[in-house]
Protein backbone atom coordinates (compact mmCIF):
# COMPACT_ATOMS: atom_id res chain seq x y z
CA UNK A 1 0.00 0.00 0.00
CA UNK A 2 1.05 3.55 -1.21
CA UNK A 3 -0.30 6.89 0.59
CA UNK A 4 1.17 10.09 -0.79
CA UNK A 5 1.54 11.81 2.39
CA UNK A 6 2.77 15.27 0.71
CA UNK A 7 -0.34 15.06 -1.79
CA UNK A 8 -2.85 14.40 1.17
CA UNK A 9 -1.60 17.28 3.50
CA UNK A 10 -1.22 19.28 -0.10
CA UNK A 11 -5.15 18.57 -0.06
CA UNK A 12 -6.32 18.95 2.97
CA UNK A 13 -4.39 22.30 3.65
CA UNK A 14 -4.65 24.39 0.01
CA UNK A 15 -7.45 22.34 -1.55
CA UNK A 16 -8.04 23.85 -5.02
CA UNK A 17 -10.43 26.54 -5.38
CA UNK A 18 -13.01 23.92 -7.39
CA UNK A 19 -12.74 22.40 -4.43
CA UNK A 20 -13.73 25.41 -2.28
CA UNK A 21 -16.19 26.41 -4.82
CA UNK A 22 -17.45 22.66 -4.11
CA UNK A 23 -17.77 22.94 -0.46
CA UNK A 24 -19.23 26.49 -0.56
CA UNK A 25 -22.27 25.01 -2.73
CA UNK A 26 -22.13 21.90 0.09
CA UNK A 27 -22.76 24.09 2.62
CA UNK A 28 -25.31 26.35 0.55
CA UNK A 29 -27.10 23.72 -0.24
CA UNK A 30 -27.88 21.99 3.19
CA UNK A 31 -28.48 25.66 4.33
CA UNK A 32 -31.05 26.24 1.33
CA UNK A 33 -32.95 23.14 2.02
CA UNK A 34 -32.80 23.25 5.87
CA UNK A 35 -35.23 26.06 5.24
CA UNK A 36 -37.45 25.00 2.91
CA UNK A 37 -37.64 21.42 4.89
CA UNK A 38 -38.28 23.42 7.92
CA UNK A 39 -41.06 25.55 6.48
CA UNK A 40 -42.70 22.41 4.75
CA UNK A 41 -42.26 20.41 7.85
CA UNK A 42 -44.29 22.93 10.09
CA UNK A 43 -47.19 23.11 7.41
CA UNK A 44 -47.05 19.50 6.81
CA UNK A 45 -47.03 19.21 10.74
CA UNK A 46 -50.09 21.54 10.78
CA UNK A 47 -51.75 19.83 8.30
CA UNK A 48 -51.44 16.29 9.61
CA UNK A 49 -53.25 17.42 13.18
CA UNK A 50 -55.94 19.14 10.88
CA UNK A 51 -59.19 18.46 12.00
CA UNK A 52 -60.05 17.95 8.59
CA UNK A 53 -59.89 14.38 7.10
CA UNK A 54 -59.00 15.59 3.35
CA UNK A 55 -55.88 17.51 4.94
CA UNK A 56 -54.61 15.16 6.81
CA UNK A 57 -54.91 12.62 3.72
CA UNK A 58 -52.77 15.03 1.76
CA UNK A 59 -50.23 15.55 4.31
CA UNK A 60 -50.23 11.69 4.90
CA UNK A 61 -49.53 10.73 1.50
CA UNK A 62 -46.73 13.50 1.13
CA UNK A 63 -44.74 12.22 4.08
CA UNK A 64 -45.40 8.42 2.93
CA UNK A 65 -43.94 8.89 -0.33
CA UNK A 66 -41.01 11.23 0.26
CA UNK A 67 -40.05 8.56 3.38
CA UNK A 68 -41.05 5.20 1.04
CA UNK A 69 -38.55 6.24 -1.42
CA UNK A 70 -35.09 6.73 -2.15
CA UNK A 71 -33.70 10.32 -1.86
CA UNK A 72 -31.58 9.11 -4.90
CA UNK A 73 -34.44 8.74 -7.11
CA UNK A 74 -36.29 11.61 -5.86
CA UNK A 75 -33.30 13.19 -7.16
CA UNK A 76 -32.81 12.47 -10.64
CA UNK A 77 -36.89 12.19 -10.79
CA UNK A 78 -37.48 16.08 -9.67
CA UNK A 79 -34.56 16.71 -12.33
CA UNK A 80 -34.63 14.27 -15.02
CA UNK A 81 -37.71 12.98 -14.48
CA UNK A 82 -39.77 16.09 -14.17
CA UNK A 83 -38.24 17.68 -17.66
CA UNK A 84 -38.18 14.33 -19.80
CA UNK A 85 -42.23 13.96 -19.06
CA UNK A 86 -41.98 18.10 -20.38
CA UNK A 87 -43.59 19.29 -16.71
CA UNK A 88 -40.85 20.86 -15.76
CA UNK A 89 -37.76 22.00 -17.13
CA UNK A 90 -35.18 23.65 -14.65
CA UNK A 91 -33.02 26.07 -16.48
CA UNK A 92 -30.26 28.56 -15.01
CA UNK A 93 -31.72 31.56 -13.05
CA UNK A 94 -29.80 34.84 -12.62
CA UNK A 95 -30.36 36.60 -9.74
CA UNK A 96 -28.59 39.69 -8.59
CA UNK A 97 -25.62 38.89 -10.71
CA UNK A 98 -25.49 35.08 -9.25
CA UNK A 99 -26.50 32.37 -11.69
CA UNK A 100 -27.77 28.87 -9.96
CA UNK A 101 -28.23 26.68 -12.51
CA UNK A 102 -30.77 24.43 -13.07
CA UNK A 103 -29.70 21.09 -11.69
CA UNK A 104 -28.34 23.51 -8.32
CA UNK A 105 -32.29 24.31 -8.48
CA UNK A 106 -33.31 20.85 -8.87
CA UNK A 107 -31.03 19.48 -6.20
CA UNK A 108 -32.48 21.86 -3.63
CA UNK A 109 -35.41 21.54 -4.05
CA UNK A 110 -35.42 17.38 -4.18
CA UNK A 111 -33.63 17.91 -1.01
CA UNK A 112 -36.02 20.27 0.59
CA UNK A 113 -38.67 18.09 -0.18
CA UNK A 114 -37.16 15.19 1.71
CA UNK A 115 -36.54 17.35 4.48
CA UNK A 116 -39.60 18.35 4.56
CA UNK A 117 -41.46 14.93 4.94
CA UNK A 118 -38.82 14.15 8.24
CA UNK A 119 -39.39 17.45 9.45
CA UNK A 120 -42.98 17.48 9.71
CA UNK A 121 -42.65 14.22 11.80
CA UNK A 122 -40.74 15.64 13.81
CA UNK A 123 -42.53 18.68 14.39
CA UNK A 124 -45.68 16.64 14.96
CA UNK A 125 -44.04 14.73 17.30
CA UNK A 126 -42.63 18.36 18.83
CA UNK A 127 -46.48 19.11 19.10
CA UNK A 128 -48.04 16.51 20.37
CA UNK A 129 -45.53 16.77 23.15
CA UNK A 130 -46.80 19.81 24.81
CA UNK A 131 -49.52 19.29 27.37
CA UNK A 132 -53.01 19.40 25.99
CA UNK A 133 -53.85 21.74 28.79
CA UNK A 134 -52.14 24.26 26.99
CA UNK A 135 -54.01 24.27 24.04
CA UNK A 136 -57.03 24.09 25.72
CA UNK A 137 -56.16 27.28 27.56
CA UNK A 138 -55.23 29.45 24.72
CA UNK A 139 -58.15 28.35 23.17
CA UNK A 140 -60.25 29.53 25.76
CA UNK A 141 -58.94 32.91 25.71
CA UNK A 142 -59.80 33.46 22.74
CA UNK A 143 -56.39 32.97 20.96
CA UNK A 144 -57.21 31.86 16.62
CA UNK A 145 -55.13 28.51 15.94
CA UNK A 146 -51.97 29.97 14.34
CA UNK A 147 -51.65 32.46 17.32
CA UNK A 148 -51.84 30.05 19.58
CA UNK A 149 -49.36 27.72 17.66
CA UNK A 150 -46.71 30.24 17.70
CA UNK A 151 -47.16 31.82 21.12
CA UNK A 152 -47.85 28.80 23.10
CA UNK A 153 -47.00 25.73 21.43
CA UNK A 154 -44.25 25.91 19.45
CA UNK A 155 -41.68 27.73 22.11
CA UNK A 156 -42.87 24.50 24.11
CA UNK A 157 -42.24 22.28 21.04
CA UNK A 158 -38.78 23.62 20.55
CA UNK A 159 -37.16 21.52 23.03
CA UNK A 160 -38.33 18.32 22.26
CA UNK A 161 -37.52 18.73 18.75
CA UNK A 162 -33.98 20.72 18.87
CA UNK A 163 -32.06 17.36 19.05
CA UNK A 164 -33.81 15.59 16.17
CA UNK A 165 -33.59 18.22 14.28
CA UNK A 166 -30.14 18.93 14.87
CA UNK A 167 -29.44 15.31 13.57
CA UNK A 168 -31.41 15.49 10.45
CA UNK A 169 -29.17 18.59 9.79
CA UNK A 170 -26.68 16.55 10.28
CA UNK A 171 -27.71 13.46 7.92
CA UNK A 172 -28.68 16.54 4.70
CA UNK A 173 -25.31 18.01 5.19
CA UNK A 174 -24.00 14.35 4.10
CA UNK A 175 -26.75 13.72 1.86
CA UNK A 176 -25.75 16.50 -0.46
CA UNK A 177 -23.17 14.31 -1.96
CA UNK A 178 -26.09 12.50 -4.04
CA UNK A 179 -27.20 15.65 -5.76
CA UNK A 180 -23.37 14.88 -7.85
CA UNK A 181 -25.86 12.43 -9.77
CA UNK A 182 -27.69 15.64 -11.75
CA UNK A 183 -24.14 17.33 -11.71
CA UNK A 184 -24.39 19.79 -9.17
CA UNK A 185 -20.10 19.95 -8.60
CA UNK A 186 -20.42 19.99 -4.93
CA UNK A 187 -17.47 18.31 -3.13
CA UNK A 188 -18.14 14.99 -4.17
CA UNK A 189 -17.97 15.53 -7.80
CA UNK A 190 -15.38 17.92 -7.51
CA UNK A 191 -13.03 14.95 -5.64
CA UNK A 192 -14.18 12.40 -8.55
CA UNK A 193 -13.44 15.09 -11.33
CA UNK A 194 -9.82 15.55 -9.66
CA UNK A 195 -9.53 11.71 -9.29
CA UNK A 196 -10.07 11.16 -12.60
CA UNK A 197 -7.05 13.02 -13.39
CA UNK A 198 -5.26 12.01 -10.87
CA UNK A 199 -6.02 8.64 -9.47
CA UNK A 200 -5.23 9.39 -6.20
CA UNK A 201 -8.14 7.99 -4.83
CA UNK A 202 -7.63 6.74 -1.61
CA UNK A 203 -5.77 10.13 -0.82
CA UNK A 204 -8.59 12.26 -2.01
CA UNK A 205 -11.56 10.68 -0.81
CA UNK A 206 -10.37 10.89 2.90
CA UNK A 207 -9.63 14.14 2.42
CA UNK A 208 -13.25 14.72 1.29
CA UNK A 209 -13.93 12.55 4.56
CA UNK A 210 -12.27 14.90 6.39
CA UNK A 211 -14.09 18.34 5.40
CA UNK A 212 -17.28 16.09 6.04
CA UNK A 213 -16.07 15.73 9.41
CA UNK A 214 -15.19 18.94 10.21
CA UNK A 215 -18.63 20.41 8.65
CA UNK A 216 -20.63 17.65 11.09
CA UNK A 217 -18.51 18.21 14.32
CA UNK A 218 -18.86 21.94 13.34
CA UNK A 219 -22.33 21.48 13.25
CA UNK A 220 -22.72 19.59 16.47
CA UNK A 221 -20.76 21.86 18.48
CA UNK A 222 -22.97 24.62 17.36
CA UNK A 223 -26.19 22.07 18.52
CA UNK A 224 -24.30 21.45 21.97
CA UNK A 225 -23.86 25.36 22.57
CA UNK A 226 -27.71 26.03 21.70
CA UNK A 227 -29.17 23.30 23.97
CA UNK A 228 -27.14 24.60 26.66
CA UNK A 229 -28.40 27.78 26.38
CA UNK A 230 -32.07 26.55 25.91
CA UNK A 231 -31.15 24.26 29.67
CA UNK A 232 -30.17 27.80 31.18
CA UNK A 233 -33.21 29.68 29.96
CA UNK A 234 -34.97 27.17 32.24
CA UNK A 235 -32.75 27.03 35.29
CA UNK A 236 -30.76 30.22 35.31
CA UNK A 237 -32.39 33.07 36.44
CA UNK A 238 -29.44 35.73 35.45
CA UNK A 239 -30.54 34.22 31.51
CA UNK A 240 -34.28 34.59 32.47
CA UNK A 241 -33.84 38.28 33.71
CA UNK A 242 -31.40 39.40 30.85
CA UNK A 243 -34.62 37.73 28.48
CA UNK A 244 -37.78 40.32 30.71
CA UNK A 245 -35.13 43.33 30.53
CA UNK A 246 -35.37 42.66 26.69
CA UNK A 247 -38.92 41.63 26.61
CA UNK A 248 -39.58 45.48 28.52
CA UNK A 249 -37.37 46.79 26.06
CA UNK A 250 -39.11 45.62 22.76
CA UNK B 1 -83.36 44.81 29.56
CA UNK B 2 -85.36 42.17 28.13
CA UNK B 3 -85.64 38.48 28.98
CA UNK B 4 -83.47 37.33 26.45
CA UNK B 5 -80.54 39.26 26.68
CA UNK B 6 -80.72 38.94 30.68
CA UNK B 7 -80.24 35.00 29.77
CA UNK B 8 -76.47 34.78 28.72
CA UNK B 9 -76.14 30.78 28.38
CA UNK B 10 -78.99 28.89 26.52
CA UNK B 11 -78.67 25.18 26.29
CA UNK B 12 -81.67 23.22 24.30
CA UNK B 13 -81.32 19.51 24.24
CA UNK B 14 -77.82 19.08 24.27
CA UNK B 15 -76.78 15.37 23.44
CA UNK B 16 -73.13 14.49 24.02
CA UNK B 17 -71.17 11.04 23.39
CA UNK B 18 -67.95 10.07 23.63
CA UNK B 19 -67.90 6.81 21.25
CA UNK B 20 -71.05 4.87 22.44
CA UNK B 21 -71.26 6.27 25.95
CA UNK B 22 -73.70 9.11 26.20
CA UNK B 23 -72.01 11.79 28.64
CA UNK B 24 -75.27 14.50 28.34
CA UNK B 25 -78.70 13.33 27.59
CA UNK B 26 -81.03 15.90 26.61
CA UNK B 27 -79.46 19.27 28.96
CA UNK B 28 -81.45 22.09 29.07
CA UNK B 29 -79.55 24.24 30.80
CA UNK B 30 -79.51 28.43 30.40
CA UNK B 31 -77.77 31.16 32.53
CA UNK B 32 -78.93 34.55 33.78
CA UNK B 33 -76.70 37.43 33.25
CA UNK B 34 -74.82 37.87 36.96
CA UNK B 35 -76.13 34.13 38.45
CA UNK B 36 -73.84 32.11 40.03
CA UNK B 37 -74.50 28.84 39.15
CA UNK B 38 -72.47 26.13 40.90
CA UNK B 39 -72.96 22.85 39.50
CA UNK B 40 -72.54 19.39 41.69
CA UNK B 41 -72.60 15.20 41.19
CA UNK B 42 -71.51 12.23 41.45
CA UNK B 43 -68.06 11.71 39.22
CA UNK B 44 -69.02 10.94 35.74
CA UNK B 45 -72.03 12.87 36.22
CA UNK B 46 -71.14 14.81 32.99
CA UNK B 47 -70.75 18.18 34.74
CA UNK B 48 -67.52 18.86 33.09
CA UNK B 49 -68.69 18.23 30.02
CA UNK B 50 -71.75 20.36 30.18
CA UNK B 51 -69.24 23.08 31.25
CA UNK B 52 -66.72 22.59 28.51
CA UNK B 53 -69.47 22.99 25.45
CA UNK B 54 -69.97 26.34 27.21
CA UNK B 55 -67.15 27.09 25.04
CA UNK B 56 -67.32 24.76 22.62
CA UNK B 57 -63.84 22.64 24.00
CA UNK B 58 -66.28 19.98 23.37
CA UNK B 59 -68.27 19.18 20.49
CA UNK B 60 -71.91 18.10 20.54
CA UNK B 61 -74.04 15.87 18.85
CA UNK B 62 -77.47 17.26 19.13
CA UNK B 63 -78.93 20.34 20.62
CA UNK B 64 -77.65 23.80 20.41
CA UNK B 65 -76.01 26.01 22.32
CA UNK B 66 -76.49 30.10 22.92
CA UNK B 67 -73.69 32.37 24.38
CA UNK B 68 -74.51 36.24 24.59
CA UNK B 69 -77.22 35.69 21.90
CA UNK B 70 -75.27 33.81 19.39
CA UNK B 71 -74.86 29.90 18.41
CA UNK B 72 -71.31 28.76 19.64
CA UNK B 73 -69.56 26.03 18.00
CA UNK B 74 -71.70 26.04 14.96
CA UNK B 75 -73.67 27.27 12.07
CA UNK B 76 -76.99 26.22 10.77
CA UNK B 77 -76.78 25.79 7.21
CA UNK B 78 -79.99 24.56 5.42
CA UNK B 79 -81.58 23.46 8.64
CA UNK B 80 -78.22 21.23 9.43
CA UNK B 81 -75.55 22.13 12.00
CA UNK B 82 -72.21 22.43 10.66
CA UNK B 83 -69.35 22.93 12.71
CA UNK B 84 -67.73 26.48 12.86
CA UNK B 85 -64.08 27.17 11.41
CA UNK B 86 -62.04 27.71 14.35
CA UNK B 87 -60.97 31.23 13.83
CA UNK B 88 -65.07 32.14 14.34
CA UNK B 89 -65.23 29.92 17.96
CA UNK B 90 -62.05 31.80 18.88
CA UNK B 91 -64.32 35.21 18.90
CA UNK B 92 -66.81 33.69 20.53
CA UNK B 93 -64.52 32.66 22.97
CA UNK B 94 -63.02 35.65 23.55
CA UNK B 95 -65.85 36.75 25.89
CA UNK B 96 -65.96 32.85 27.99
CA UNK B 97 -63.47 32.96 30.56
CA UNK B 98 -62.23 29.58 31.64
CA UNK B 99 -60.22 28.51 34.63
CA UNK B 100 -59.01 24.64 35.08
CA UNK B 101 -58.42 21.75 37.56
CA UNK B 102 -55.02 21.56 36.11
CA UNK B 103 -54.36 25.46 36.01
CA UNK B 104 -52.58 25.13 32.50
CA UNK B 105 -50.60 28.70 32.63
CA UNK B 106 -48.50 29.26 29.96
CA UNK B 107 -44.90 27.38 30.88
CA UNK B 108 -42.95 29.28 28.43
CA UNK B 109 -44.36 32.63 29.61
CA UNK B 110 -43.63 34.53 33.52
CA UNK B 111 -46.65 35.29 35.63
CA UNK B 112 -47.27 38.72 33.83
CA UNK B 113 -47.15 37.41 30.45
CA UNK B 114 -49.44 35.06 31.02
CA UNK B 115 -52.06 37.06 32.06
CA UNK B 116 -51.37 40.21 29.56
CA UNK B 117 -50.79 38.17 26.56
CA UNK B 118 -54.40 37.35 25.29
CA UNK B 119 -55.30 40.78 26.32
CA UNK B 120 -52.20 42.25 23.93
CA UNK B 121 -52.67 39.38 21.26
CA UNK B 122 -56.41 38.66 21.18
CA UNK B 123 -58.20 42.69 22.48
CA UNK B 124 -55.07 44.37 20.66
CA UNK B 125 -54.64 46.26 23.71
CA UNK B 126 -51.58 48.19 23.90
CA UNK B 127 -48.67 46.65 25.91
CA UNK B 128 -48.45 49.28 28.61
CA UNK B 129 -52.54 48.74 29.13
CA UNK B 130 -52.04 45.38 28.76
CA UNK B 131 -49.46 45.35 31.59
CA UNK B 132 -51.29 47.98 34.21
CA UNK B 133 -54.27 46.03 33.69
CA UNK B 134 -52.26 42.52 35.07
CA UNK B 135 -50.70 43.86 37.29
CA UNK B 136 -53.82 45.30 39.11
CA UNK B 137 -55.25 41.74 38.58
CA UNK B 138 -52.23 40.06 39.90
CA UNK B 139 -52.80 42.59 43.41
CA UNK B 140 -56.81 41.87 43.53
CA UNK B 141 -55.65 38.13 43.63
CA UNK B 142 -52.88 38.95 46.21
CA UNK B 143 -49.64 38.28 44.17
CA UNK B 144 -48.46 41.39 43.23
CA UNK B 145 -44.87 39.84 44.07
CA UNK B 146 -44.84 37.52 42.03
CA UNK B 147 -45.14 39.25 38.27
CA UNK B 148 -41.94 37.64 37.63
CA UNK B 149 -41.98 34.07 38.64
CA UNK B 150 -42.43 31.56 36.16
CA UNK B 151 -45.88 29.04 36.45
CA UNK B 152 -42.87 25.84 37.75
CA UNK B 153 -42.09 28.36 40.92
CA UNK B 154 -45.55 28.79 42.37
CA UNK B 155 -47.49 26.48 44.23
CA UNK B 156 -50.79 25.58 43.28
CA UNK B 157 -52.97 27.36 44.95
CA UNK B 158 -50.88 30.88 43.80
CA UNK B 159 -51.07 29.01 39.63
CA UNK B 160 -54.57 28.58 39.94
CA UNK B 161 -55.04 32.20 41.57
CA UNK B 162 -52.92 33.72 38.46
CA UNK B 163 -55.15 31.09 36.41
CA UNK B 164 -57.85 33.75 37.44
CA UNK B 165 -56.18 36.26 36.97
CA UNK B 166 -55.53 35.55 33.49
CA UNK B 167 -58.75 34.63 33.11
CA UNK B 168 -60.34 38.34 34.40
CA UNK B 169 -58.36 39.98 31.74
CA UNK B 170 -60.10 39.05 28.98
CA UNK B 171 -63.40 40.94 30.31
CA UNK B 172 -64.93 37.93 30.25
CA UNK B 173 -68.95 38.27 29.89
CA UNK B 174 -69.31 34.77 32.36
CA UNK B 175 -66.12 32.83 33.88
CA UNK B 176 -66.13 29.00 33.95
CA UNK B 177 -64.49 27.28 36.72
CA UNK B 178 -63.72 23.33 36.34
CA UNK B 179 -63.19 21.93 39.57
CA UNK B 180 -60.75 24.66 40.42
CA UNK B 181 -59.69 23.42 43.58
CA UNK B 182 -60.05 19.63 42.99
CA UNK B 183 -55.99 19.17 42.01
CA UNK B 184 -55.09 21.85 45.46
CA UNK B 185 -53.56 20.73 48.81
CA UNK B 186 -56.00 20.81 51.22
CA UNK B 187 -54.41 24.48 53.01
CA UNK B 188 -54.78 26.19 49.46
CA UNK B 189 -58.29 25.63 48.85
CA UNK B 190 -59.19 28.20 50.73
CA UNK B 191 -57.24 31.40 49.53
CA UNK B 192 -58.52 30.00 45.56
CA UNK B 193 -62.36 30.08 47.01
CA UNK B 194 -61.56 33.17 48.57
CA UNK B 195 -60.56 34.56 45.48
CA UNK B 196 -63.67 33.64 43.79
CA UNK B 197 -66.21 34.53 46.42
CA UNK B 198 -64.42 38.02 45.89
CA UNK B 199 -65.09 37.82 41.83
CA UNK B 200 -68.48 36.19 42.57
CA UNK B 201 -70.11 39.33 44.73
CA UNK B 202 -68.35 42.02 42.09
CA UNK B 203 -71.50 40.44 40.02
CA UNK B 204 -69.31 38.20 37.53
CA UNK B 205 -71.92 35.51 35.63
CA UNK B 206 -69.90 32.02 37.09
CA UNK B 207 -70.57 28.68 36.41
CA UNK B 208 -68.42 26.22 38.77
CA UNK B 209 -67.89 22.74 38.78
CA UNK B 210 -66.94 21.81 42.47
CA UNK B 211 -67.00 19.19 44.95
CA UNK B 212 -66.73 22.55 48.00
CA UNK B 213 -70.13 22.16 49.03
CA UNK B 214 -69.75 25.36 51.61
CA UNK B 215 -68.41 27.19 48.87
CA UNK B 216 -72.06 26.16 46.99
CA UNK B 217 -73.89 26.91 50.33
CA UNK B 218 -72.53 30.51 50.09
CA UNK B 219 -71.74 31.70 47.06
CA UNK B 220 -74.30 30.36 44.79
CA UNK B 221 -77.65 31.81 43.09
CA UNK B 222 -78.55 28.60 42.22
CA UNK B 223 -77.69 24.46 42.51
CA UNK B 224 -77.88 22.84 40.27
CA UNK B 225 -77.57 18.62 40.60
CA UNK B 226 -76.55 15.96 37.60
CA UNK B 227 -76.45 12.48 38.09
CA UNK B 228 -75.90 10.31 34.51
CA UNK B 229 -75.37 13.31 32.03
CA UNK B 230 -79.07 14.54 32.67
CA UNK B 231 -79.91 17.74 35.35
CA UNK B 232 -81.78 15.69 38.13
CA UNK B 233 -82.61 18.84 40.20
CA UNK B 234 -82.00 22.59 40.50
CA UNK B 235 -82.93 25.45 43.11
CA UNK B 236 -81.40 27.65 45.53
CA UNK B 237 -78.64 26.25 47.68
CA UNK B 238 -80.97 26.48 51.08
CA UNK B 239 -83.56 23.93 49.02
CA UNK B 240 -80.93 21.95 47.36
CA UNK B 241 -79.06 21.35 50.48
CA UNK B 242 -81.87 22.01 53.32
CA UNK B 243 -84.83 19.69 51.58
CA UNK B 244 -83.25 17.56 48.79
CA UNK B 245 -85.94 15.81 46.60
CA UNK B 246 -84.01 13.25 44.61
CA UNK B 247 -82.47 10.00 45.89
CA UNK B 248 -79.07 11.02 44.25
CA UNK B 249 -79.00 14.36 45.64
CA UNK B 250 -79.52 13.05 49.00
CA UNK B 251 -77.05 10.12 48.57
CA UNK B 252 -74.42 12.94 47.69
CA UNK B 253 -75.02 15.47 50.34
CA UNK B 254 -75.20 12.77 52.65
CA UNK B 255 -71.61 11.65 51.57
CA UNK B 256 -70.14 14.83 51.77
CA UNK B 257 -72.33 16.53 55.19
CA UNK B 258 -71.35 13.34 57.32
Amino acid sequence: MHFDWSYFWAQLLTPSSAFLVGLGLTVAMAVSAEIIGVVLGLLFAQLRLSRRRSLRAIASLYIWAVRGTPLLVQIVFIYTGLAAAGIMHFSDFTLAGITIPGNLQAGILALGLHEGAYMAEIFRAGIMAVDKGQTEAAKALGMPPLMLMRHVVLPQALRVILLPIGNQFNILLKNTTLVSVIGVSEMLLVTETINSATFRTFELYAVLGIYFLILTSAWSLFMGWVEKRLQLGRKSKIVRIQAVAAEAES
Amino acid sequence: MSMADDILVDMQNVDKYFGANKILDNVDFTVKRGEVVVLIGPSGSGKTTLLRCINHLETIEHGRIMVNGKMIGYREIGGKLIEDRERNIAVQRRDVGMVFQRFNLFANMNVLRNIAISPQLVRKAAKQEALAQARALLKRVGLAEKEEAYPSELSGGQQQRVAIARALAMNPAILLFDEPTSALDPEMVGEVLAVMREIAQSGMTMVVVTHEMGFARQVADRVVVMAQGRIIEQGPPDQIFGAPSHPVTQRLLGAVLH
